[in-house]
């Protein structure tokens, strides 16, 4: 049984790693040796002698290519890496604000049909992006927001809102309202008790709202491809755009854009993995 | 006390409402406006292109209900949200349950398990069509390498669909896994202690303690997980592209139908059919949380 259990674990450990250890491997190499039709796994400092080599020479050369502009696109890696942080903190700004507002607005206020109106704002999650895109793009071709940086980041924070309100109105639900009226009777008017009292208590479950709601824009793609094709393009619909690409996939390049795009969340995976359950089922359930 | 009649005085609720109504305004606007106007759009011949929009009446959902492409879609989406979230409920719940007891670097190795769900699925799954190339993919070359035939990934017909649930596997699984470890942390040691006095064996321990008093979190894991795959999109982007017959989910064939081919009134038509679905798993799932949540409360 325990020796059962430790293979199940390294086993999944390894396919789990596996595709990262990959990326990392592949982005020090030269683009022949990522589609050599012998696995090279081995980085050296010197080229390999024979043909079925496992060795390559390591190289960062890709990292340094990363500022090349492929046929077909029109910026570097570098400038839509941009987009994609513009786009990500303007959109988990917004959203972490407004979501925190109504979520206390919804904890600490008698509205009517207040659990229907929670429900509403949880079921706008479920729409499938492409089942809302068309209208959208009509409306804003009119507007004029059709590939722009405010247009992708109204959209996902639009989008990220329900997650927001969620996970921010279980955490604002844990801070005892005793504090606040507390505060109040003092004197306080409910402004000054929110900024004072609530805020301070509140700030680990904004951050880690925060946190999802970057992810979550971070790694959007439908919306990012179908409105944002021609300016302000992600990451992510950059890479994807790379596809059939005159000039033959450049491996060595995507892997080493990849794991620069990566590597913020898998560092914010480990900041927030107390809160990873919590953050992933919208605060359903909180351990 | 004082607090509680300053909350009951009229007038109070005004606040309340101004705090929420940005983001009720922005939803309804975002969400419910282009339903609706999805609703008009799929009564008309619109083009992407614009040009003059005309009544068609109900010919695109004729067409809609008629045409095989549509249906197919249907299905293999129906069958793609089946395979990962049965595959991705088993493994997970097996790596939980070796998981579960404590190990020195736990955490660590937890963390590790967890990232491939944190990542985007688009950059993911163009990546793994590296991995998966059938000529100098890693993958081929470790089969090769044990002496095993070399199949085509996502080139072979009848494989690419279960290519990409193999993606969605491994991207998902840890979330299962997340879930299924919070379900079996809660369960009272003092119950298996009651099934060791009574010499229950590990199977009727499983069967009759550990996955009953799991099945609460893992089924809102499980919806969590159905109404996400329902909505595939990323990865057959980034392995097969929208256009291919033996992969081709709703939310692809959404993409094709409006912006490859133009056709936006067709296109509304067919999103606003999938959005009945869509509705529909919806409203089981909020009926869920809700029945969780009260029964939380009660205990």
């Amino acid at each position: 049984m325990k020796l059962l259990r430790w293979l199940v674990i390294a086993g999944y450990l390894f396919v789990a790693t596996l595709p990262l250890v990959w990326m990392g491997l592949s982005s020090i190499k030269q683009r022949d040796a990522t589609i050599s039709a012998n696995a090279r796994f081995v980085p050296s400092l010197s080229a390999p002698v024979g043909e079925d080599s496992a060795r390559f020479e390591a190289t960062l050369d890709p990292y340094r290519q990363l500022a090349h502009v492929h046929a077909g696109a029109r910026q570097s890696f570098w400038g839509h890496l941009k987009s994609s942080v513009t786009i990500g903190f303007l959109s988990t700004a917004a959203a972490v604000v407004l979501g925190s507002a109504c979520a206390y607005g919804f904890s600490r206020f008698r509205l009517a049909g207040k659990q229907d109106w929670l429900f509403f704002i949880l079921s706008t999650r479920f729409m499938p992006p492409l089942a809302v895109v068309v209208p959208v793009l009509i409306m804003y071709r009119r507007m004029d927001l059709q590939g722009t940086h405010l247009g992708l980041a109204l959209l996902y924070t639009v989008f990220n809102l329900s997650m927001a309100v969620w996970l921010m109105k279980g955490f604002l639900d844990e801070i005892p309202r005793a504090f606040e009226e507390a505060a109040m009777v003092d004197g306080y008017s409910r402004a000054q008790a929110f900024v004072r009292v609530v805020l301070p208590e509140a700030a680990t479950g904004m951050a880690v709202t925060a946190v999802f709601c970057l992810i979550s824009a971070w790694n959007e793609y439908g919306f990012a491809m179908t409105l944002n094709s021609s300016g302000a393009v992600t990451v992510p619909a950059y890479f994807a755009g790379l596809q059939g690409n005159i000039e033959g996939m450049p491996w060595p390049q995507i892997a080493a854009g990849a794991l620069v795009f990566v590597a913020p969340i898998v560092a914010f995976t480990v900041l927030v993995r107390k809160n990873l359950l919590r953050g992933m089922t919208f605060g359903t359930i909180k351990q | 006390m004082q607090g509680a009649r300053r909350t009951a005085r009229p007038g109070r609720q005004r606040l309340g409402w101004w705090l929420v109504a940005p983001t009720l305004v922005l939803l309804v606007g975002f969400n419910v406006f282009p339903l609706l106007y999805n609703v008009v759009l799929s009564f008309t011949n619109a083009e992407l292109t614009g040009g003059e929009r005309r009544s068609l009446g109900g010919a695109n959902y004729g067409r809609v209900f008629r045409d095989p492409v549509f249906a197919g879609a249907l299905r293999r989406t129906a069958l793609f949200v089946a395979s990962v979230v049965s595959a991705e409920l088993i493994l997970g719940l097996v790596l939980a349950l070796a998981l579960v007891k404590r190990f020195p670097g736990k955490h660590v190795v937890l963390t590790l398990l967890l990232i491939p769900m944190m990542l985007s699925p688009a950059v993911m799954g163009l990546f793994w069509g590296l991995i998966l190339n059938g000529n100098y993919g890693i993958l081929n070359q470790a089969l090769g390498a044990a002496g095993l035939s070399q199949p085509q990934w996502l080139t072979d017909r009848d494989l690419k669909f279960w290519s990409i649930v193999l993606i969605d596997v491994w991207m998902w699984t840890p979330f299962m896994m997340l879930i299924a470890l919070a379900g079996l942390g809660a369960i009272p040691p003092s119950i298996y202690e009651a099934a060791q006095i009574d010499r229950a064996g590990p199977w009727r321990v499983f069967w009759r303690i550990t996955l009953p008093m799991t099945a609460p979190v893992l089924g809102l894991a499980v919806l969590f997980r159905a109404t996400d795959a329902l909505k595939q999109f990323d990865l057959v982007m980034a392995t097969t592209g929208p256009n291919d017959a033996s992969t081709q989910t709703l939310s692809t064939l959404l993409y094709q139908v409006v912006f490859r081919d133009g056709k936006v009134g067709l296109g509304s038509a067919f999103a606003c059919t999938v959005l009945v679905v869509v509705m529909a798993l919806a409203t089981v799932f909020t009926r869920y949380i809700d029945r969780m949540q009260k029964t939380e409360a009660a205990a």
